[in-house]
């Protein structure tokens, strides 16, 4: 396995209270896979992935348990300077608003050429000349002229397109990607994730792909980590997922979709709200929202459950929901 | 056109922001073309849906819809009285049917005020609407419609979470009992679990009020499952318009072709069988359109015709003699049909990268 997450448990400590983003978290992807993490916003799938990167602002996070193994060693004992040296060598990231990743005041080149200039000891000439070819690996038009040029300069797309650029240039073995596509227009997230998954499959790399967006994951994921409340609720190879999901909260994301055959009716909507993550309810956090909620739901947290080998689901009833009576 | 009588109709609708050079004697340099000549009409408790990407115009569409902008050319009737010229009292008596539902749940509502007084804001506008004494009453009554505690009357803005301030939104535009919503991208911002119950709450406003609205978003799916009919905009245009069924699976403009088939599609077993068009490029600048047909330069099946002369929105040619799915309006000289129904799936050439 590539990347390991055991466990991993991240809390804030605001004014407030003590928010617990991340309780227990635990997936692992391997060189070449696609892992979609699928949640809606504040269930952390975010927060988990700053932590794998080691980019989680401390304080007012804190990471309180767990373990990140990448490449067999765990990350989280590692100083400092030795996560820097993994960061963009080893595992790179793409986020979602490119506008506001990149540096304003730099070019794209000075950006792009820094990586080789830091990491790889390259003079500025030798790094400005590997921008452009990365530039024209990612298919950005005229790359030797626009390399002179600063971010504002590209739209969205091409812009989004530099990120992908930069995350590509050590060639690390993993790409986490959060929301890279959420802030482009349909016919443009097409050509992204198009080209994204290219590379991944030219590169042998493993992606995590961070989305709240059903369509996307159907399209490119080979596995789903289903998140909400900081958990895992279901995990599963992407075809059984879609076909009959174990857990119900997964049921409802799915059925909330507006299908053909539903037009004119209601749509299928889960009930109430997300929880507040300084009041995660209690038992398995989804019950105040969830159909299928007994006594057990209200005062025991449903471990994950193993429904085939390659399929868990932390629902106490997952029998009856994936043969769907709900 | 067939349908329920028109209340709302626009033609040859334009705007044009001006780009100036020089602080003392501004010189026009150019003009942003947001919205470059739009015509559709709005019947009696129907969705009219308007979809297309960031840029395209829906926005100022709507901000034009319910005199937030004055456009710089055509004409908006309501019930057949031009609203474009209006002001002073006139003007607010239109108002008052055409109310608007805003994207950002997060800045569209005061934060300084209480539901209560943003709710019941559109009665000091409009104080024939109701009497002062039973405002608050209606405002209760307007909460519980739209599905919040009636008790809420006094909290704030901050109190709520997004897709209960989209409901605070929505009991607003529906203060004053309009017959026209506008509602841009309502539930964009709101995340998947949530956008399905604002959904349903718009559509059961609509029968129970018998609303008729304008709905822009950028979501395909979610334009399908509320509209009547739907048009789809590119670079300040309508290029399609036509009925639900007409448009998502014999969509006969390419641009509505390689959108609809850029949607990602929420089943693993469809991923290779589909077909996708991947439009190379991107959409040009308002300051600088093509001529001709403004869809060209990303178009597969552009030809010399189509830098020439200008693609009109009707039912093409081909398609006149028959009646059938196919035969609706679509600004193209070359529409093919395309069936994009499941069985069948949509056979398209994928256009080619360009040298």
């Amino acid at each position: 396995m590539l990347l390991e997450v055991r466990d991993l448990h991240v809390e804030f400590r605001t004014r407030d209270g003590i928010a617990k983003a991340v309780n227990g978290v635990s997936y692992g992807v391997d060189a070449g896979e696609t892992l979609a993490v699928l949640g809606e916003s504040g269930c952390g799938k975010s927060v988990t992935a700053q932590a794998v990167m080691g980019i989680l602002d401390t304080p007012p996070g804190r990471i309180t348990g767990g373990e990140v193994l990448f490449q067999g060693r765990d990350l989280l004992r590692l100083r400092e300077e030795e996560r820097r040296r993994i960061r963009g060598a080893g595992m790179a990231m793409i986020f979602q608003d490119a506008l506001s990743a990149l540096n304003p005041v730099l070019t794209v080149g000075d950006q792009l050429g820094e990586m080789f200039v830091v990491h790889r000891g390259m003079s500025r000439k030798d790094a400005r000349v590997r921008a452009v070819e990365l530039m024209e690996r990612v298919r950005i038009p005229g790359a030797a002229q626009r390399v002179r040029d600063y971010p504002h300069q590209f739209s969205g797309g091409m812009r989004q397109r530099i990120m992908i650029a930069m995350a590509l240039a050590l060639e690390p073995a993993l790409i986490i990607a959060d929301e890279p596509t959420t802030a482009l227009d349909v016919t443009v997230q097409a050509q992204v994730m198009d080209l994204l998954a290219e590379l991944q499959s030219e590169y042998h790399m493993g992606l995590v792909l961070i989305t709240h967006d059903l369509g996307v994951v159907a399209d490119v994921a080979d596995r789903i980590a289903v998140m909400y409340a900081g958990r895992i609720v279901e995990s599963a190879p992407v075809h059984d997922i879609y076909k009959a999901p174990a857990h119900p909260y997964t049921r409802g994301l799915l059925d909330s979709i507006p299908r053909l055959d539903r037009k004119g009716r209601q749509l299928y909507a889960i009930k109430g709200l997300p929880p507040n993550l300084m009041a995660i309810p209690p038992g398995c956090a989804f019950h105040p929202r969830c159909p299928l909620a007994r006594d057990v739901c209200r005062t025991d947290v449903p471990p994950l459950y193993e429904v085939s080998a390659e399929r868990a689901s932390a629902c106490h009833f997952w029998r009856e929901c994936l043969h769907g009576r709900s | 056109m067939a349908g329920p009588e028109p209340i709302l109709e626009v033609s040859g609708l334009v705007k044009h922001y001006p780009l100036t050079r020089g602080i003392l004697f501004k010189k026009q340099i150019g003009a942003v073309r947001a919205v470059d000549g739009v015509d559709f009409t709005l019947g009696r408790g129907e969705t009219l849906g308007i979809v297309g990407e960031s840029g395209c115009g829906k926005s100022t569409i709507a901000r034009m819809l319910v005199s937030l902008e004055r456009p710089t050319a055509g004409s908006i009737r309501y019930r057949g009285q031009e609203i474009t010229k209006l002001s002073g009292r006139a003007l607010k008596e239109v108002r008052r049917n055409i109310q608007m539902v805003f994207q950002d749940p997060y800045t569209s509502l005061n934060p300084r005020m209480t539901v209560g007084d943003i709710i019941g804001e559109p009665y000091e506008i409009h104080p024939e609407a109701a009497p002062k004494g039973d405002r608050r009453r209606r405002v209760r009554e307007l909460l519980d419609v739209v599905g919040l505690n009636p008790e809420y009357i006094n909290r704030y803005p901050h109190q709520f979470s997004g897709g209960q301030r989209q409901r605070i939104g929505i009991a607003r535009g529906l203060a004053l009992r309009p017959e026209i919503i506008v509602a841009d991208e309502p539930v964009s911002a709101l995340d998947v679990s949530v956008q399905a119950q604002v959904v349903n709450l718009l559509a059961g406003l609509q029968d129970e009020f018998g609303l008729a609205y304008v709905f822009i978003a950028h979501d395909l799916s979610i334009v399908r499952h509320i509209s009547d009919r739907v048009g789809v905009m590119y670079l300040g245009r309508i290029v399609e318009m036509g009925s639900d069924a007409e448009i998502y699976e014999h969509p006969t403009h390419p641009y509505t072709q390689a959108l609809l088939s850029a949607v990602p599609v929420p089943d693993p077993s469809a991923r290779e069988q589909r077909e996708r068009i991947i439009l190379s490029g991107d959409v040009p600048s308002p300051t600088n359109i093509p001529s001709g047909c403004r869809f060209r330069t990303r178009c597969w099946k552009a030809r010399e015709r189509c830098a020439r002369e200008v693609p009109l929105l009707a039912v093409p040619e081909v398609f006149r003699p028959a009646a059938g799915p196919a035969s609706h309006d679509s600004a193209c000289h070359f529409a093919e049909n395309l069936s994009t129904t499941r069985s069948a799936p949509g056979r398209a050439v994928p256009p080619e990268e360009p040298a």
